[in-house]
């Protein structure tokens, strides 16, 4: 059943700066999303290095699909999905590696790595030659597209090109990877599941003001000592304690005061970006050198540059670009979420390097990470939460800097839509805002017009 | 003669039982440890130049087994050198990890231990394991898998100078890993 749009316009309040608690756990609200959603838009599936050779594959999720994304002869990448064309069946069990062709288990109808039906048990003697072959192939997905290295898909054939969706947020998400040099995936995506809503897996992602204390066993190591705020732009804690009463003491960041800089990108379709400027985080690895490559020059803005946030690419794409890393937010269910991590190198690394990369890569993220050890049960905790008949009627609060946020919208300038301000929860909401025009189900015209940023936020 | 020969075969024995005794108490203690989440002894049972790696699995085709696992200098789950290993008990004992505060309630059960090579000074290792976790009212999670320990003789004891662990499951059925293997 299709919820009305002055119902999704009551979900989400940007005046207020609220959200309905009952979108982390309406199962109508999670149909419509596969629907509306995921049934629509431009879906990150894999980056060509994990691909290289004719035959290569991997399987990822479209919403509730599952596409085998597989190298063709001639180079190319094409998706089809994981459903034999005669009763279903997965044609591939595998999560990844390398075909000549896909036999179905079942009656063993058999497909080139193109998804053409070559093989046909008695298909002479049974079908007497009648089945037409060529119409019962694996499908495709209706558009496939790759920007710079990074695959996408999307089951809508009227939905724009994907560097028209992508905008100047997703594409600049995308390049604050690709220009770290020649990249490719480092083998092993690590997927986790956590037992929560989506949409608090992708708030987060935005979420400068969470590290210092969901975070602070990992934030106290000597490993983040360079991420340490420094005491004159450390955020005021007086009256922050535990439960037996002590006061924190916060070793640092990543937050700070008004005094620091951070800047948000906000944009057509919901993609945003939010976190520090490179003034005040270089992340783990300790350097960015690569922003001023002539490379980067060329790929994005000087705003673009300095923005040293986390993007995500709606609905469910993060780019971490000072740990060289994406996460992939897999919805499962309104319960249960998997994350899946992609880390990137470049080739041309030296090995001491690489060595860097990987032992950040392992160390800060995934479900061992230092850092994402914390996250999964507050996420839990919060989706579970708004199953309480009570508790749900409380709204999801994203009041920070709520109204003082000027967009800056050159639409000349290769930069996108930004906001210069202190530590904010303007990407959160810019996101909810979004959502709640693609639940409408309206055109693409319409959601894009309808999500172009306001002046002020 | 086959007095002698049957003597020698029952010391053998005896030795490897004695062998067996040695490292399963090793075992015993070690996941007593865990369980008792005394850390900081733990993590002293393991020597300087240890690697403690948990691979990440992927479903591939029979053709394609020897490429389920990643390798080192891969991505991996756990991938830590001593120094890492003591991070992790630093952050785990620290007051302010909240993934493990409440603490979560573990159960280590190590079977099947195998010696499968004894070079004198160091042992080549493997054991089955059970790891049972609970945490708050109802989250429970369940790993079982497989260990593959180098143990080195000292002190009339070991240390673990290697730990690669495979656990039975690809998709990684758990919202964490805040635990140790």
């Amino acid at each position: 059943m299709a919820i009305a749009d002055q119902t999704l316009h009551e979900l989400v309040s940007l005046e207020r700066g609220e959200v309905d608690r009952s979108i982390y756990s309406d199962p109508d609200i999670y149909e419509q999303e596969m629907k509306e959603i995921f049934g629509r838009s431009w879906l990150f599936l894999c980056h060509e290095t994990q691909i290289p050779k004719r035959g290569d594959f991997v399987e990822a999720p479209m919403g509730r699909d599952n596409v085998l994304v597989v190298r063709q002869r001639d180079g190319s990448i094409k998706a089809l999905l994981n459903t034999c064309a005669h009763r279903g069946n997965a044609v591939c069990r595998a999560d990844e590696g390398n075909a000549k062709n896909f036999m179905c288990t079942y009656h063993g109808w058999t497909y080139d790595i193109a998804g053409n039906l070559v093989g046909v048990p008695g298909q002479k003697e049974l079908y007497h030659d009648e089945l037409d072959m060529s119409a019962h192939g694996l499908r495709g997905v209706a558009q496939l597209d790759t920007y710079k290295g990074f695959v996408f898909a999307t089951s809508d054939p009227s939905a724009p090109p994907l560097a028209e969706f992508l905008g100047r947020t997703g594409r600049a998400g995308l390049d604050m990877i690709a220009c770290q040099g020649d990249m490719e995936v480092i083998p092993g995506v690590q997927k986790f599941v956590i037992p929560c809503n989506w949409k608090f897996a992708v708030d987060n992602l935005f979420d400068w003001y969470h590290p210092q204390i969901t975070h602070l066993s990992a934030m106290s190591l000597d490993m983040f000592a360079n991420q340490a705020m420094p005491e004159s732009k450390r955020v005021d804690i007086d009256g922050v304690a535990t439960q037996e009463g002590a006061q924190l003491r916060l070793p640092g960041g990543p937050a700070g005061g008004d005094n620091v800089d951070e800047l948000v990108f906000v944009d057509i379709f919901g993609h945003a970006l939010a976190g520090p400027t490179r003034d005040t985080y270089v992340g783990v690895t300790g350097s960015d050198s690569w922003r001023d490559s002539e490379q980067a020059r060329e790929a994005l803005g000087p705003v673009a540059r300095r923005a040293a946030g986390h993007t995500n690419i709606f609905p469910t794409l993060w780019i971490n670009p000072a740990g060289g890393q994406i996460s992939l937010r897999v919805p499962r269910g309104p319960f249960e979420t998997e994350i899946w991590w992609y880390s990137f190198v470049p080739r041309e690394a030296p090995p001491e390097h690489r060595a860097l990369v990987l032992a950040m890569a392992n160390h800060v993220f995934g479900p061992a990470g230092l850092l994402e050890q914390e996250d999964g049960e507050n996420w839990n905790q919060s989706t579970m939460t708004t199953t309480g008949l009570a508790s749900r009627r409380i709204p999801h609060v994203l009041k920070m800097n709520l109204g003082r946020g000027k967009v800056v919208n050159d639409v000349d300038s290769m930069d996108p839509p930004y906001i210069e301000c202190g530590i904010n929860e303007h990407g959160q909401l810019w996101t909810y805002a979004a959502w709640a025009q693609w639940m409408s189900g309206c055109s693409w015209d319409e959601l894009r017009e309808r999500t172009i940023p306001p002046a002020v936020l | 003669m086959t007095v002698d020969t049957s003597t020698r075969a029952e010391a053998a024995l005896l030795a490897d039982a004695l062998r067996q005794f040695e490292v399963e108490r090793f075992y015993t203690k070690e996941a007593a440890l865990l369980d008792a989440h005394d850390y900081e002894q733990w993590v002293q049972l393991f020597s300087d130049d240890t690697h403690y790696f948990m691979p990440i699995r992927r479903t591939r085709l029979r053709r394609e087994l020897d490429k389920e696992f990643t390798q080192p200098g891969e991505m991996a789950y756990f991938d830590e050198s001593k120094e890492f290993l003591l991070t992790r008990v630093a952050k785990i004992t620290s007051g302010l990890a909240w993934a493990e505060d409440p603490p979560s309630r573990t159960r280590h059960i190590i079977t099947n231990v195998r010696v499968v090579e004894d070079r004198g000074d160091e042992l080549e290792v493997h054991s089955n394991f059970l790891l049972y976790r609970t945490r708050l009212k109802s989250e429970e999670t369940t790993w079982i898998g497989s260990r593959r320990d180098l143990l080195r003789r000292t002190e009339g004891s070991f240390l673990i100078a290697r730990r690669h662990i495979l656990l039975e499951q690809t998709l990684l059925l758990s919202q964490n890993l805040s635990n140790f293997f």
